[in-house]
């Protein structure tokens, strides 16, 4: 009965409500609990962990290099790398006096053969590192750039003394499997390629049983074996050649062929990049797109911020779009129109593909009908990329958004005398197109046209601001989370938060002129225009840049998923989410202050 | 000194009373540097007339309370359990149905707790209970250091409000102690609950891991 109460502490705390009956008594067996007086050190790097330990009551902080990183309380536990690794950079301290349980050592690396429990450590574990690594690897570039000549695999050598006779070079050569000979003199390296084999021996008749020096060309081109292999390309970019002699203390080891160098790098962006440029036809971009996933899982592992990850994405979609524009559409058609994406696509904000939202502007007086089948055609090859269908069919494929310039400035005159639900809607998909192909000067066009309307239209402009405030913040009064009961204590983060911001700061870019569209950019630029201070814009910044960051985990699990458990997340998360609510709050109530909109029925 | 002399006489003429050569290390030094909390449940607050319903223990090493090592046992007497205790510790007649004899339980705690010093919060009282077992069974009472929680508290208040009323409730001194309440009141958790209590009275500035 009195066990009982200990056990249903313990199991109210994550993760060891995954452990089963029989494990968690067990467990109970081998759980002791502390005291701790306050400043107490528990673990540093002098001071080996020797145990896992749970907060009943009492608060610890734990310290980098003497800076606050985090700090648990009631109910959070600590340390499993510690344990796990037996070493830590962290120090923790008792911030207040401490009750809590401790599992030994040897008993918490034995809960950990339970899969559950270990996943959850080893995620946390690669999550929270991922953060301390973000000085390091923010960029997607870092990988490439650290790759060392060592990291990839060399090719043999043939080498040959400087006496030796053509032909047994060529024999030597053929046997070894080598791709070049290099000769040895006295006290130098020559080199014999294939082209010093074509021009000098085949061109010009020379015997086979002439000297091999006698065609071996001088200034040997090498790089040693740990350098960096960006280095390497750059050489070898330089010099237009197409391998590279590899030393190691001035020794010839081996060579580095380009094709060798370029496959290393397959899964990186550049040469999905050029992979797109080069494809001939929808099969060949089929084909990258499965490079693309691998490429995302492959920075995701890595660590990279997720706003990286989406710019990078979306601009491999964008190249992908603006191939498949090239492939469907008659060349002499392609400077008569204007493909743009609209949405999160417009936005360059989503990394899962949701929904396409696309339209075509055609210059005015070209006919639009003559696109209707090359955009039919795009519109099937995206479904067939992965593209999902748009539900508003906001798609080239529907003819309301294939019309020519005159067609959407009357559209957009008709948006402006009428307000309805709808109407608003298709302003706000509008006012994030971005192009991806054809004539530009088309949608600069139209964002001028659009911007001219609206100037000074503040009664338009309160109407659309107002949507911000349609969705109630799930932060309560006592910041604490309002869950949704009815979805299994989950919040909506989307309708929460992010649409908030998005929306608001569409409209705020609408009323000044901005035709940037990515919502991060568009911040930067209204605080540049002095409509917000540095301060709020570096606030809306981050908690954008949270709360996406959450929903695409989210998202990485279900593509539609906006729902998130505040209580699954992991301590600083939480509290990063509560503080990015606490900003969208403050939002709310600048634009109401600012569009007035307590007086906007 | 004389005080000492006189525990030594009592401790002595216990050890003569002993009937059970098997409890003799009752009386031996204790050496394991632990302290065992324990709490009785009863039918009520006479010893003379009242059962015990249920005993929980833990020891305590250094700062930790090993609940790993809890020992908690059930007993079933004849005697009736009045409504009015049933409401305090949720003890009923039906729950005992599974539950040891005092000839099966009692050894068993005497096993557990060795020569151990008791620590316990009105703990005059658990003796009391203990010894009306074990004197008729194996003609002893319980020789261990007893240590009073509510006397360790009162000393150390008693500095800060002198001639003051000081409140010895258990939950006052919980609560003073800044002890969270591990929930419903029964033998094992208000061991654990005093066992940190004792902790927080005597740990004082000791903040070495």
């Amino acid at each position: 009965m009195s066990i009982l109460d200990q056990r249903k502490l313990i199991e109210s705390i994550h993760p060891f409500d995954l452990l089963d009956g029989v494990e968690l008594d067990n467990l109970m067996g081998k759980i002791d609990i502390a005291y701790y007086v306050k400043d107490t050190l528990l673990i540093s790097k002098d001071l080996v962990s020797i145990a896992f330990y749970i907060i009943i009551k009492g608060s610890v902080t734990e310290y980098i290099d003497d800076e606050v990183h985090n700090v648990y309380s009631s109910g959070d536990s600590f340390d499993a790398d510690a344990l796990i690794y037996s070493k830590t950079d962290s120090k923790f301290v008792v911030d207040e006096d401490l009750i809590c349980y401790e599992i030994k050592r040897d008993d918490f690396l034995l809960l950990m053969q339970n899969k559950k429990i270990q996943s959850y450590f080893l995620q946390d574990f690669v999550s929270r590192h991922q953060n301390l690594k973000h000085h390091d690897t923010q960029s997607e570039l870092t990988p490439f750039l650290m790759a060392k000549v060592k990291d990839i695999y060399l090719h043999k050598i043939c080498l040959v003394d400087e006496s030796e006779t053509i032909l047994y070079s060529l024999q030597k050569q053929q046997k070894l499997k080598a791709k070049v000979i290099i000769v040895k003199k006295e006290n130098s390296y020559e080199i014999v390629t294939d082209t010093d084999l074509k021009e000098k021996v085949l061109l010009q008749s020379l015997s086979v049983e002439e000297k091999i020096s006698k065609i071996s060309t001088s200034g040997i081109i090498s790089i040693d074996i740990n350098d960096f292999l960006f280095n390497a390309l750059l050489v070898m970019t330089h010099n237009a050649i197409k391998r590279i002699v590899v030393t190691k203390n001035n020794n010839i080891i081996g060579v580095l062929e380009q094709l060798d160098l370029l496959s290393y790098f397959a899964n990186h962006s550049h040469l999905i990049s050029v992979q797109i440029e080069k494809a001939i036809d929808v099969d060949d971009l089929k084909f990258i797109q499965d490079d693309l996933s691998n490429l995302i899982t492959i920075l995701k592992t890595k660590g990279v911020k997720t706003r990286y990850i989406t710019k990078l994405v979306s601009t491999l979609n964008m190249k992908i779009y603006k191939k498949l524009f090239e492939m469907v559409v008659d060349k002499s058609l392609q400077d008569s129109c204007c493909l743009i994406v609209m949405g999160s696509e417009g936005r360059s904000e989503q990394i899962i593909k949701t929904d396409q939202d696309n339209a075509l502007i055609v210059k005015d007086g070209v006919d639009a009908e003559l696109f209707k089948k090359p955009m039919l055609e795009l519109n099937s090859h995206l479904l067939e990329l992965g593209f999902p269908k748009c539900d508003g069919n906001v798609m080239v494929s529907n003819e309301f958004w294939r019309r020519d310039v005159s067609g959407y400035k009357t559209l957009i005159k008709s948006l402006l005398s009428s307000m309805d639900e709808n109407k608003l809607q298709i302003l706000s998909i509008l006012l994030d197109a971005k192009c991806v192909a054809g004539d530009e000067s088309l949608l600069v066009e139209l964002n001028d046209y659009l911007h001219q309307s609206f100037y000074a239209r503040d009664d338009v402009l309160a109407h659309m601001a107002k949507a911000v405030l349609n969705f109630q913040t799930p932060l309560s009064m006592f910041s604490s989370f309002i869950t949704d009961k009815s979805y299994s204590n989950k919040l909506d983060i989307k309708k929460g938060g992010i649409f908030a911001l998005v929306h608001g700061i569409r409209v705020l870019s609408l009323e000044n002129k901005i035709v940037l569209t990515n919502t991060v950019d568009r911040i930067k630029e209204l605080n540049n225009k002095g409509v917000i201070d540095k301060n709020f814009a570096t606030e809306l910044i981050e908690s954008f840049d949270t709360l996406s960051a959450i929903r695409l985990e989210a998202q990485s699990i279900d593509k539609d998923e906006n729902y998130v458990n505040p209580q699954k997340l992991e301590k600083n998360q939480r509290d990063l989410l509560k503080d990015s609510f606490k900003i969208v709050n403050k939002f709310k109530k600048f634009m109401s202050f600012h569009f007035h909109l307590n007086m906007v029925v | 000194m004389f005080f000492e002399m006189f525990k030594d006489f009592f401790k002595n003429r216990n050890l003569k009373r002993l009937k059970d050569e098997r409890f003799k290390f009752l009386f031996e030094a204790d050496v394991s540097g632990e302290y065992v909390v324990f709490d009785t449940e009863t039918t009520g607050l006479n010893p003379k007339k009242d059962e015990i319903l249920s005993i929980g223990a833990v020891k305590i090493k250094d700062n930790k309370i090993l609940t790993s090592q809890t020992f908690e046992v059930f007993i079933n007497n004849s005697c009736e359990i009045s409504s009015e205790s049933t409401k305090i510790h949720g003890i009923r007649k039906i729950d005992l149905v599974d539950a040891k004899t005092t000839l099966e339980a009692i050894p068993e705690f005497l096993e557990f707790i060795g020569s151990r010093p008791l620590v316990g919060y009105y703990l005059e009282f658990d003796i009391a209970m203990i010894n009306k077992y074990i004197k008729p069974m194996y003609g002893i009472t319980l020789p261990n250091q007893q240590i009073e929680i509510s006397e360790i508290y009162y000393n150390q208040k008693i500095k800060f409000i002198p001639q003051g009323n000081i409140d010895l409730r258990f939950d006052t001194i919980l609560e003073n102690c800044l002890v969270p309440n591990m929930g419903t009141h029964n033998a094992v958790n208000d061991a654990i609950m005093t066992g940190l209590i004792y902790l927080k009275l005597t740990q004082g500035k000791n903040n070495e891991r």
